[in-house]
């Protein structure tokens, strides 16, 4: 399929760009901090551990999906390698699709990769039952979506900004979409109803991303780092907002992209 | 019907930060371009050439006019399955070896390994590569990125192919090395759009051309034609003119060159052919040859398309 | 490149490499020298960037606030134990609640950091911050969240007994405490020791008995039967000394013999431990013992309450 050809290449194209030696950074973290954290946090060793390791996953994803997120379109567009690409039988929705994805495989690794590392850190501390390895998987899950909105973000902007403007509006919406809870209690408590109005409207819009932070008012990584279940049923219903804001902004992109004209 | 079919094409690009001013950059074009004919698009800095070919790829959208290619109109996708095109300055994934280059367009036209491995192969073969398959293209020079550029045009066995600049950048061995794709590629019936400042190689190469310039099409048709418009010169060979004669017949013509005992004039139209024929049998001058003189191409590039530019007369 | 221009980089190299050693060397001097200024006023307090209130800390946190609640309590475990002058430890102290409160509001379910952090601030100086009262709202904060665990009640009942000295307090959380369905045994014995030691002997005395009464375990019943009889022992010593001492007021001198005070007619017999064994007495000092013969297991938990005691006997026998 030529999505997945497109995507790919994408993929190899984040590997030759030495993306992953992130990991080497995570890594040079964990090691450092289980040997440090003996020292310093009087046995709450396994709780640290999992607080920097996703963290780390978070933040490190967050990082890589806006860097390499805002020059997914742009890239090609500056470096011309579009003209071939588009002169081919692909369509332009393909491409967009193709490049999104290329990015989320390469995502996916990292993650994969760094909650490997948080594992291997905790087996080594030792004293870590079996279940609270389980427990990782539903907040790295939500990071991971977390990351394909982000991504998805960045793709919008690399369409038509330049990556210094995207990068900015990117963080921003990101930073923004932490605090939507207090947009919404802002919302009730103003007088004003038109203000009100636009505050829960703003509060619908904005890409609300602690819907994959707070499960059931618990931070998620938190509950992981207390070795505590969460309920599927809000995983499931976080997920679905991931899928359709996701599937909003490529369409947005694709929309974008398809009336470009390429100078 | 014509294989590739423009008419009335136009494009405005807004220019200014207000987008207020429209810049024409092509205006009212119409072309056809016949099957198996190699055609090429001549015109100087500015004149459209580029915008025409990126209309044509649906990497721009016309203003207004139509355009088709194979019956198709150009932005359908499943016609570009059989069409191939290299980009003015072209540049790839620089990341990329030229295998892994090929074979990842080899995919977006849907060939399946193991038919894709030996195309991409042979096709490194055709172009000069074989050696450099392994070498990411960022080390590549410009002549051999042109050739991969070739490669990632023709590897759908194309029916029609679009090429721009395509010897830009080339030293004189790779411009012959192209050269001799297009003309294997006339061989093979493969009808050849492209553009080019080399008129040499336009000249030894096209059986058609259209000239454009500042996104007018100034003339098509068929190079004899083209050439042969609106220019009659002759050159006439004479021998045994008496010195005093050769003044009178400079005056008369419009070149008068003295080659060991001959000499060569150049008249440009027929009275003065008629004038100097007279004159020197009058005076008992021999001729030796009277030959219409067969402008190249860059004279009539210089004359036509430069001359109109500064608004000086033309003849 | 070659001669004069080959020169004239290399040396140009030289001068870059100089320059950046120079940069380099006056870092390290250029530093202390600020940091000094920041030492030399103890009143700046070191920690302003960490405060903010606990909620506002939490919402700016991003999501991270896991993370952010294990730095914080990194930050209050570097207080603790650390020996510096009494003005940069006012500072710090004055710190450690604030810190610790943003610690568990970030994350309420560091078990660890409500019992330890509640340690640190009861702890008195140098080790500790010396401030029972936040070491209570920090506990009271932790029980909140964890409504049924014993330990921070435990805790609670400790700050009151050791830092504020107030044994009734201590004895009636420890009471509460004993009637949770998961608290240890023992707690109990502990809420009669701190009651009686808070003046409330009969709670105290009923405390022992009811456990001697209902609790299924033979070493508990034991460990309370003992309690019980070493109160006994104390009034009995107690009132021996008492009225010894009544005697000699009246007589001039200690009684020679435990007989004498039953022949002045102060007592009804000789007093005997509840074990059947005869007290020694000291005739010079009018203070009775118990024999070392005795077969009470005399518990030597001090039950502070003599005064209050020798005060009642001094009601039923006036002068």
């Amino acid at each position: 399929m030529r999505i997945l050809a497109i995507a790919g290449n994408t993929f190899r194209e984040n590997i030759r760009d030495k993306i992953l030696y992130n990991l080497i950074l995570f890594a040079l973290i964990m090691i450092l901090s289980s040997i440090a954290l003996g020292q310093l946090t009087l046995g709450l060793e396994a709780k640290m551990i999992i607080d920097l390791g996703l963290t780390s996953v978070s933040v490190f994803g967050t990082l890589i999906a806006v860097f390499i997120g805002i020059s997914l379109v742009y890239k090609e567009m500056e470096k011309r390698t579009v003209y071939a690409l588009l002169a081919k039988p692909v369509h332009r929705w393909e491409f967009i699709v193709g490049k999104y994805l290329g990015l989320l495989f390469t995502l996916l690794v990292n993650v994969v990769i760094m909650t490997v590392g948080v594992a291997l850190t905790l087996l080594y501390q030792g004293g870590t039952e079996p279940a609270t390895f389980l427990r990782l998987l539903p907040a790295v899950y939500l990071i991971y979506v977390s990351l394909a909105l982000t991504t998805a973000l960045a793709l919008v902007f690399s369409t038509f900004s330049t990556p210094a403007l995207s990068a900015l509006f990117t963080l921003f919406l990101w930073v923004i979409g932490h605090f939507n809870a207090d947009l919404l209690q802002f919302a009730t408590l103003t007088k004003s109803t038109t203000v009100g109005w636009i505050a829960k409207s703003l509060y619908y819009a904005l890409p609300n991303f602690s819907n994959f932070t707070t499960l059931d008012s618990r931070n998620i990584i938190q509950s992981a780092a207390h070795s505590q279940a969460v309920d599927a049923g809000a995983v499931l219903w976080v997920t679905a907002y991931g899928l359709l804001y996701c599937a909003g902004l490529v369409a947005v992109a694709i929309m974008v992209f398809s009336r470009r004209d390429f100078k | 019907m014509a294989i590739i079919e423009i008419r009335n094409l136009t494009k405005d690009f807004r220019v200014g930060f207000w987008k207020k001013r429209p810049v024409r950059a092509l205006d009212n074009l119409s072309l056809d371009v016949r099957r198996g004919d190699v055609f090429g698009f001549l015109g100087p800095n500015g004149a459209g050439k580029t915008t025409t070919l990126k209309l044509l790829m649906g990497l721009l959208r016309a203003t207004s006019g139509s355009a088709h290619i194979l019956g198709e109109p150009v932005d359908s996708v499943a016609m570009r399955r059989r069409i191939g095109y290299l980009p003015e300055n072209p540049y790839f994934y620089d990341y990329l070896t030229p295998e892994e280059l090929l074979t990842y367009v080899g995919r977006l036209f849907g060939i399946r390994q193991p038919a894709l491995g030996k195309k991409v192969r042979s096709l490194l073969e055709r172009v000069g590569l074989a050696e450099a398959g392994g070498l990411q293209l960022r080390k590549f020079s410009k002549g051999m990125i042109q050739r991969i550029g070739v490669a990632q045009a023709i590897i759908n066995d194309p029916e029609v192919v679009f090429l721009d600049e395509p010897m830009s950048g080339l030293d004189p061995l790779g411009r012959r090395e192209v050269r001799d794709v297009i003309v294997s590629m006339k061989d093979q019936g493969v009808t050849v759009f492209f553009s080019s400042h080399i008129l040499p190689d336009v000249e030894a190469l096209c059986d058609r051309v259209a000239i454009l310039r500042k996104g007018r099409l100034q003339a098509v048709g068929a190079l004899e034609e083209i050439l042969t418009m609106k220019i009659e010169a002759h050159e006439i060979i004479l021998t045994r003119v008496r010195p005093e004669d050769t003044d009178r017949l400079r005056s008369m013509c419009e070149t008068l060159s003295t080659i060991g005992d001959r000499l060569h004039l150049r008249a440009s139209s027929s009275r003065q052919v008629q004038q100097i024929l007279a004159h020197a049998l009058a005076n008992d001058a021999e001729l030796i040859s009277v030959n219409p003189v067969r402008p190249s191409l860059e004279d009539y590039f210089l004359h036509e398309v430069g001359a109109g530019q500064d608004g000086a007369p033309r003849e | 490149m070659t001669g004069l221009a080959a020169t004239a980089s290399r040396n140009r190299v030289w001068f870059f490499a100089a320059a950046f050693l120079l940069c380099s060397a006056m870092i390290k001097p250029v530093q202390d020298r600020v940091d000094a200024r920041f030492a030399r006023s103890p009143s700046v307090d070191p920690d302003m960037l960490y405060f903010a209130s606990p909620a506002a800390v939490k919402s700016l946190s991003l999501g991270y606030q896991s993370l952010l609640a294990d730095l914080y309590w990194i930050r209050a475990v570097q207080y603790y134990g650390r020996r510096e002058e009494a003005a940069r430890r006012q500072v710090r102290y004055k710190n450690l609640a604030a810190l610790l409160d943003i610690t568990t509001t970030l994350d309420p379910q560091m078990m660890d950091v409500y019992r330890a952090g509640s340690s640190f601030l009861a702890e008195p100086e140098p080790v500790g911050a010396g401030q029972p009262e936040e070491s209570l709202k920090l506990l009271d904060k932790g029980i909140g969240f964890y409504p049924d665990d014993w330990r921070l009640r435990f805790d609670k009942g400790f700050v009151y007994f050791w830092a504020l000295k107030d044994f009734r307090k201590a004895g009636q959380v420890w009471l509460e405490t004993s009637r949770m369905r998961s608290a240890p045994p023992w707690m109990e014995g502990l809420a009669a020791m701190a009651l009686s030691r808070g003046g409330e002997v009969e709670t105290a005395r009923a405390l022992w008995e009811r456990q001697y009464q209902n609790s299924s375990s033979r070493e508990v019943k034991e460990n309370a039967k003992n309690h019980l009889l070493s109160m006994q022992v104390d009034e009995m010593l107690w009132t021996v000394e008492f009225l010894a001492g009544r005697y000699a007021e009246r007589r001039g001198g200690y009684p020679a013999r435990l007989d004498d005070l039953v022949r002045a007619g102060y007592l009804k017999a000789v007093p005997v431990d509840p074990s059947g064994v005869p007290f020694d007495y000291d005739p010079h000092s009018g203070k009775a013992t118990l024999s070392p013969g005795t077969r009470v297991r005399y518990l030597k938990v001090p039950y502070d309450y003599r005064d209050a005691f020798l005060q009642k006997l001094s009601s039923i026998f006036p002068k």
